[in-house]
């Protein structure tokens, strides 16, 4: 019996594995396609730290934001353990990441356990996070930040010259598209692009929250799952969210949705 | 990255008292009019609910345009409140900019001597809890620092309200007696737990919400409130409460939620 009968998914037995550089482009081709029209911050953001990770071997990624109050917070994490990290440092008050916001420009930590800068955060990464070294990328326009993007790898080292200006490439395009689409709508900056992102971040943890509890699942699952049911359906992840939270959509729908083909 | 403005720094010091709703509402509408440079403010809750209620408003111009917009049903404070996001009409004279309220457009210029309105709407997630009106006499936007610090004003204000909405006491006309337990940050029972400060930045609160909204199927309002009277009774912090409820070592019920 030369081959095995049973019925195979077309999408994963037709995908030969792409090479870097097929990823690479595609990564920039989705970015880019994702600023057409009425694109969603949170969607945009959430795909640029999937594409970190993937290109450039990152265990995590996360950004933060400045918002409207003068403070940062965090709009993307590709994990919880991501946005636990993005949390210590704003408890600490310290950290790459701010630092890369203040000064615009990358901050890179090869090893948390022997850097001497940011006692506090250190501390706490130490005991809580789940790293080794972090990576801060500035999301900058003229000299001026937005916000940033951290690449968390659990291994210490630092990351290839190519690699870093490969992920701040990806972050500026996103940049760039953030502060033009609003430049255009009005002559205004991103701060309330910016809030009404941090209020979207709200009603997705609140989402996660409704899937992890109806389906018996871990934070990190219930995200995929809703990741999967917005993506799948072309829909916006803040709107699936809201219409969870709001219970006009059944949280046994959106879990069902991984019973299929993975998608893509 | 700028430093919180200047009003949004009042709005925030609001914190650390314990004003009831109309007093709370009243100190942002007139900290607008003096440091945004406009002639005046409402905030009305609920505003597409039947309950709507407006709070405040500083002057008869501003009373009459949130009252002409809830008797025609259509207008900048409606807009925002459903779709989320701040609305501006800087020239009331540009026509183009009316079409989307055809009969408030008319009534405004024939009723008010308004000539430029703002509305900003304030929520929590999903949750829109009412919205900050503004208006000028005079033509004319904002600037890019004055709409950073009335987004900060907005923002503000929201927790703020949603602090008094969710406290962990039976409401009443004994709120304002409530200063007693202080300005203690860390008191459970503080209409400021956290809620308006870093701590309510931390997702596992509101992952903790729709975990408890699932639970009971209640909204994430009255979820939160749940929490925080759980906080309160048992003398926690909300964001201890928060963390039981995500690994699973608390779970509400209709009878002790």
């Amino acid at each position: 019996m030369p081959m095995q009968s049973e019925p195979q998914d077309p999408a994963e037995t037709a995908a030969v594995e792409p090479t870097r550089e097929q990823r690479i482009a595609r990564a920039f081709v989705e970015l880019a396609d994702t600023l057409v029209d009425d694109y969603d911050m949170i969607d945009l953001l959430d795909r640029l730290v999937a594409h970190s990770v993937d290109l450039l071997a990152a265990d995590a990624a996360a950004i933060m934001l400045a918002d409207a109050d003068g403070g940062l917070r965090t709009v993307a994490a590709s994990s919880e353990d991501a946005q636990l990290m993005e949390l210590l440092q704003l408890q600490s008050g310290e950290g790459p990441c701010m630092e890369s916001v203040r000064t615009s420009a990358p901050v890179v930590v090869t090893d948390l356990t022997t850097t001497d800068r940011w006692p506090r955060f250190v501390a706490a990464a130490a005991t809580r996070g789940a790293f080794r070294s972090v990576h801060a990328l500035p999301l900058r326009l003229r000299g001026e930040a937005i916000g940033a993007m951290n690449l968390l790898h659990r291994v210490p080292g630092p990351l290839p010259a190519d690699d870093l200006a490969l992920g701040q490439a990806l972050a500026d395009v996103a940049t760039v598209g953030i502060l033009a689409e609003r430049a255009i709508r009005r002559g205004e900056i991103v701060a309330e692009q910016l809030q009404t992102a941090l209020n979207s971040r709200v009603v997705i943890e609140q989402a996660k929250g409704v899937l992890s509890q109806v389906g018996g699942l871990a934070m990190d699952q219930a995200f995929e799952r809703l990741r999967r049911y917005s993506r799948g359906r072309n829909l916006r992840l803040v709107e699936v969210a809201r219409d969870l939270v709001n219970q006009r959509l059944d949280a046994a729908a959106v879990l069902a949705e991984y019973s299929g083909a993975r998608h893509r | 990255m700028a430093d919180r403005g200047a009003v949004t720094a009042v709005v925030a010091r609001l914190a650390a008292e314990d004003l009831a709703e109309e007093d709370l509402a009243r100190v942002v509408c007139e900290a607008c009019v003096a440091g945004l440079d406009v002639d005046g403010a409402a905030i009305s809750v609920l505003p597409t609910e039947p309950s709507r209620r407006t709070l405040w408003a500083t002057d008869e111009t501003a009373l009459a345009l949130e009252d002409l917009q809830f008797t025609l049903n259509e207008g900048v404070c409606l807009e925002a409140a459903t779709s989320g996001v701040p609305v501006a009409v800087p020239d009331l004279t540009e026509a183009a900019r009316l079409a989307r309220w055809p009969v408030f457009g008319v009534e405004v210029s024939a009723r008010t001597p308004a000539r430029a309105l703002y509305a900003l709407p304030l929520q929590w997630g999903a949750v829109t809890i009412g919205v900050l009106d503004l208006y000028r006499l005079r033509a004319g936007d904002f600037t890019t620092a004055q709409w950073r610090d009335l987004l900060g004003v907005a923002q503000t204000t929201s927790m703020l309200l949603l602090s008094r909405r969710t406290r962990p006491r039976p409401p009443g006309p004994a709120d304002d007696v409530a200063g007693a337990v202080g300005n203690g940050r860390g008191h459970p029972g503080n209409g400021v737990d956290g809620l308006s400060d870093g701590v309510f930045g931390n997702p596992e609160i509101h992952q903790a919400v729709g975990m408890v909204l699932a639970q009971l199927g209640i909204g994430p309002e009255e979820a939160l409130t749940r929490m925080r009277a759980r906080a309160f009774i048992e003398q926690r912090m909300l964001i201890d409460v928060a963390h039981d409820v995500v690994a699973r070592r608390v779970v509400f019920t209709e009878e002790i939620g």
